[in-house]
This record gives structure tokens, C-alpha cells and sequence, in this order.
């Protein structure tokens, strides 16, 4: 029961992730490959502030923030470049945001992590406490999706849309690109570090080790395997991906062949993104009118 | 002085970085995807040495590079056949998340054979040499060489030989270099070819001198990049100038900051280099940049 629970609260997290990422990707066509890092700037965020003494929920409103803040003030400058070359940007930025975690120990205390982070006042520490978590965690999860369709329904969303498929037919219909580009990966690193936060409270411990590419590579699995640019996929592309990756917990494997788990698992994502590109780009839940290019 | 061993520290570590950076700025240019799954032909190059030489065949460190090198190649070659030749007319962004999937592909298949933690050769530490103050070990004047030596090799491939030209033609315009006849297929498969080789031998250099780990890829793939950047993409002059670049500062940068931030140094390049100049500094032409 508890397992399925965890299961749960990991499916909610990585909905709020997927479905930031896919505002980026799907909606913008911005490959935002350090994702990871507004997820983690969240998670340390709230979790400083939480143990600092002030009210846990404070802490996931200014981690939103804060990772909001952050993915504009990295947006700004780099979005001028387009395609691969954001990606890399993006990448690199992680990988600073990485070695920073590491790095500076009067603050993250380096590669030893925070340890006790505490979950909010009205949910209590104890494990019993599971399903208020999760029922926090899936007010929230609701709340950022529904947000999220108001958003991509919205002009805003069609105008990210237009930018995705020509930016010169954007410029020409009067579009400011720079400012949609910019919003969207505001409002989507935002989410990540509202992600961040969630999972920070949830599992109490956090260290830079768990902030590296391959929770990115994760995420993309999520959007690409529900599709890119729907609003459903990606929520069926998390919950597909973190019951396969957390359902392989309950298989009764020898204590032995325990090392192999991890990179067969790691196999089976990297094949399925491979397979995924080749037979289906458009993922599991297509978004409709897509046109084939 | 001080300062003079951080910088053929940094030029030897450069050379290293060079390697990686041709091949990957090589591929870049011919079919336009930055390639993913570069860093673990340069980590499956390592690896392959420590197989061929221990458990498999006991070969000595020197003929077991061969087979390892033919492994990487065909590593390269399969992924070209199987993933990346079907997809070369969809969109960059599935070509991109196809070499991310194959990237996590090969180096999950790596942890599987050879599991998680660090690895050597297994060489004892060589004595160095004293050359007026500066200190170098065997292992980097050999790594210094070899990689001298390939790119020596590169350098006559691409000027003097018939391939090399097509080579570069190919690179200038693609349907152009098609529509003159040139063997597309010979020269896409010489291109992974190249960019596989330089990748096992920069991996073994690197694994002789430091270690071993299924990270190793994706750690100097994004050094690669930063040296591509810095030639201008498709560069690759430009890419080899950008290697021994990052070295150097890299290495340098120890003497005025915290090691443990010496890593951030490529980074940092990065942006700042597609911030300001995302042409290349070292691009003669300004380089149509998209």
C-alpha cells in the first residue's frame, strides 16, 4: 500500500515536470535540456527556507519563484540562439547549477546533501502522513495542469505555437517572439521548481547527485513518449514511465543481480526514445492537428 | 614557472579535447545534428582497451587499442545504419532526442558490462621527466604525441587526398557535393569512421591518464562542445584550436580558483562563446550559424 502511495506521489511530480517541459518543447519547440537544474534550484530552495524555520508552504511559493526567476534570467540572453544551440546552453547552465550544488558547502553543504527536511506543519513527519502528501501533492499537480490549459488555450498558447512552427510567420502576424520565448520557459522552469519543492519535502533528503542529465532524459522520455504538444500526453507518458521505473521494485530480483537493474532500466528508456523517434515522433497521444512534416 | 606547468598541463590535456572536438564538429558539419552519443564512443574507446587488454584476450595495452578502435567504429557505423540514416529527413529536434536516447542506450549497456564504479588500466605510475623546471609524466608526452600525430594525419587526409576534398566539399554543400556525383555513402561513412577513431583514442589517452568511469562521456562530450563552439560549428581547424583552448584555461584557471570549480570553466566558455560570438572565434568566414 505505502509503495503504491510513493509510486503516486513520484507519478504527481513527474506530471508537474513533463508538463513544464512540454510547454518548452512541445508548445515553444525550445529544447530545454538542463531542466533538471530549475527542478533542483526548487527542491534547494524550499528546503533551505523550510529548515531555516519558516513555513514550509512559503518555501514552495518562493521556490517557484526562484526557479522562475532563473530560467527567465537564463532565457534572456541565450533564447537569441535557436535549436541545438539552446540546448547546449541549457545544458551547460545545469551542469553549472551542478557544480554549484556541489561546490559551495555553507549553503548546499556539498556532496553530503540536506538531511531532514521537514514536510509541512498539517501533514506531520511520520510515514502515516503518505496520503495527505499525496493529496497535497495532487491539489497542486491539478492545479498547475489546469493553469497549464488555460495557458496553452489561451492567444498565448496558439501564438507559442506559431513561433514553434515559423518564427517569421510569428514576426509577420505583429508577434513580439523574444517575449512569448521568454514567458514560456518562465512559467515552465517556474513549474520545475514547484516540482522541485514537492519532491524536496517528500523524500526529506536531497544532494546534488540526484540534480544530473539523466532526470532530464527522464523527463523528455515522459513528453516525447505521450507526445509532444498535447495536453494529456505527457501526464500518460509520467505515469507510464514512473510505474515501470518504480513498479520494478516489486519484482522479487536476487540480491545478486541487483547491480544490473539500474543500467537495464537505463537501457530500456534510451531504446524506447530511439524506437519512439523512428516510429512514432509524435508519441502515444498525438496532439491533433499535427501536421507531417 | 608555476604558471608555465599549468599551461603543458592544459596543452596536453587540449590535445586530448582536440581529438574529441574534430570528430564531433566533423559530424556536425556533414549532417547538421549535433551528435549526443559522441561522448561514449570516446567512453566505449576506453572501455574497449580495458577488455581487450584484461579479461578478454590479455592483449598488451599497445595491440589492444586495435580491436577496441574497430569496436568503436562499428559502434558508430551501426548507429548511423539503424538510427540516424532512417531519420535524416525528420526535424532536428527527433534527430537530437534519438542521439540523446542512444547516448543513454550505450552508456546504461556500459554500466551493465563493467558496473558503476572508477577503473584503470592497471599501469604503475611512470617516473617523469625534468625538462627545464617543467615535470612530465610518460604517460602525457605519449598522450601529447599520439595526438600530435592524429591530427598530423587528419591534416594531410583532409588537404592531400582525393576523400579529404570530397570531405570538405560535402561539408560546404551537402546536395550541391551530391548533385557533382561524389559518393555520398563513401563519404558519410567515412566521416563516423574518423569521428569514431579520434574518439577511441582520445578516450584511451584519457583513461591512461586519469580513469576510468561510464560518466567519462558525457563529462568531456560537453568539453567537445565548448571547443566547437569556440571554432565556429563545422570548423575543424577551428575545433582544434577551440580543444587546446579549453585546456589550457581550464588547467590554468587551478591557479586562481577552486579546483573543485575547474569543470565550470568549459561551461562558462560555452555560454559566454553563444552569447557573444556564436560564430566562432576561431571561424575565418562569418559561418552561417542556426
Amino acid at each position: 500500500m505505502n509503495y503504491l502511495l510513493h509510486t503516486l506521489v513520484m507519478v504527481m511530480i513527474y506530471v508537474v515536470l513533463a508538463q513544464s517541459m512540454n510547454l518548452q518543447l512541445g508548445y515553444a519547440g525550445l529544447y530545454n535540456l538542463g531542466h533538471v537544474a530549475f527542478f533542483g534550484i526548487g527542491a534547494y530552495t524550499s528546503a533551505l527556507i523550510a529548515m531555516a524555520g519558516w513555513p514550509e508552504e512559503l518555501g514552495m511559493a518562493v521556490a517557484m519563484l526562484v526557479a522562475g526567476g532563473c530560467g527567465a534570467l537564463v532565457a534572456f540572453p541565450v533564447l537569441r540562439l535557436t535549436g541545438d544551440f539552446f540546448g547546449i546552453a541549457t545544458l551547460a547552465f545545469a551542469e553549472m547549477a551542478y557544480i554549484f550544488f556541489l561546490n559551495e558547502r555553507w549553503l548546499t553543504n556539498g556532496p553530503m546533501g540536506l538531511p531532514g527536511i521537514p514536510r509541512p506543519q498539517w501533514i506531520g513527519q511520520e510515514l502515516t502522513a503518505l496520503p495527505l502528501y499525496l493529496l497535497m501533492a495532487l491539489l497542486l499537480t491539478v492545479a498547475a495542469h489546469l493553469g497549464l490549459r488555460r495557458l496553452v488555450k489561451s492567444p498565448f498558447g496558439r501564438a507559442l505555437k506559431v513561433v514553434r512552427e515559423d518564427e517569421q510567420v510569428a514576426r509577420a502576424l505583429g508577434k513580439n517572439v523574444l517575449a512569448l520565448k521568454i514567458k514560456a520557459v518562465a512559467v515552465g522552469t517556474g513549474l520545475a521548481g514547484l516540482a522541485g519543492a514537492l519532491w524536496a519535502h517528500y523524500v526529506t533528503y536531497i544532494s546534488p547527485a540526484d540534480f544530473t542529465l539523466q532526470t532530464t532524459i527522464l523527463i523528455l522520455l515522459c513528453v516525447v513518449l505521450g507526445g509532444k504538444g498535447s495536453l494529456h500526453g505527457p501526464i500518460l507518458g509520467a505515469i507510464i514511465v514512473i510505474f515501470f521505473q518504480e513498479g520494478l521494485r516489486f519484482l522479487p530480483i536476487p540480491a545478486d543481480l541487483n547491480r544490473f537493474v539500474a543500467p537495464i532500466q537505463g537501457m530500456v528508456f534510451g531504446l524506447a526514445l530511439i524506437v519512439l523517434m523512428r516510429k512514432r515522433p509524435s508519441g502515444i497521444w498525438p496532439e491533433h492537428r499535427r501536421k507531417k512534416n | 614557472m608555476y604558471h608555465l606547468q599549468f599551461i603543458l598541463n592544459g596543452l596536453i590535456a587540449g590535445s586530448v579535447y582536440a581529438l574529441f572536438a574534430v570528430g564531433l564538429t566533423m559530424t556536425y558539419g556533414i549532417f547538421r545534428f549535433i551528435n549526443f552519443a559522441h561522448g561514449e564512443l570516446i567512453a566505449w574507446g576506453a572501455y574497449g582497451l580495458l577488455w581487450f587488454s584484461g579479461p578478454l584476450l590479455g592483449l598488451p595495452l599497445i595491440w589492444a587499442a586495435l580491436p577496441a578502435i574497430a569496436l568503436t567504429i562499428c559502434i558508430a557505423l551501426a548507429a548511423d545504419k539503424l538510427v540516424y540514416a532512417p531519420l535524416r529527413h525528420q526535424d532536428r529536434i527527433t534527430l537530437l532526442i534519438a542521439s540523446i536516447g542512444l547516448s543513454f542506450f550505450l552508456r546504461s549497456l556500459l554500466q551493465l558490462v563493467f558496473g558503476a564504479e572508477l577503473m584503470t588500466y592497471g599501469r604503475e605510475a611512470g617516473r617523469g621527466w625534468e625538462i627545464a623546471g617543467l615535470y612530465v609524466t610518460g604517460v602525457q608526452a605519449g598522450m601529447g604525441i599520439t595526438a600530435v600525430a592524429f591530427l598530423a594525419g587528419l591534416y594531410l587526409l583532409l588537404t592531400r587526398t582525393l576523400l579529404g576534398k570530397a570531405l570538405r566539399a560535402v561539408s560546404d554543400n551537402m546536395e550541391l557535393a551530391g548533385i557533382m556525383g561524389l559518393p555520398m555513402h563513401r563519404v558519410n561513412r567515412t566521416v563516423w569512421l574518423l569521428s569514431a577513431l579520434f574518439a577511441a583514442v582520445g578516450g584511451m589517452l584519457l583513461g591512461l591518464d586519469t580513469s576510468l568511469d561510464p560518466f567519462m562521456g558525457l563529462a568531456n562530450l560537453v568539453k567537445a562542445f565548448a571547443a566547437v563552439l569556440l571554432g565556429g560549428a563545422g570548423n575543424v581547424w577551428g575545433a582544434l584550436l577551440g580543444g587546446l583552448f579549453i585546456g589550457i584555461t581550464e588547467n590554468l584557471s587551478v591557479a586562481f580558483i577552486d579546483p573543485g570549480y575547474k569543470d565550470f570553466v568549459a561551461f562558462a566558455v560555452i555560454i559566454a562563446m553563444l552569447l557573444f560570438r556564436p560564430q566562432g572565434i576561431f571561424a575565418l568566414t562569418r559561418g552561417e550559424v542556426r
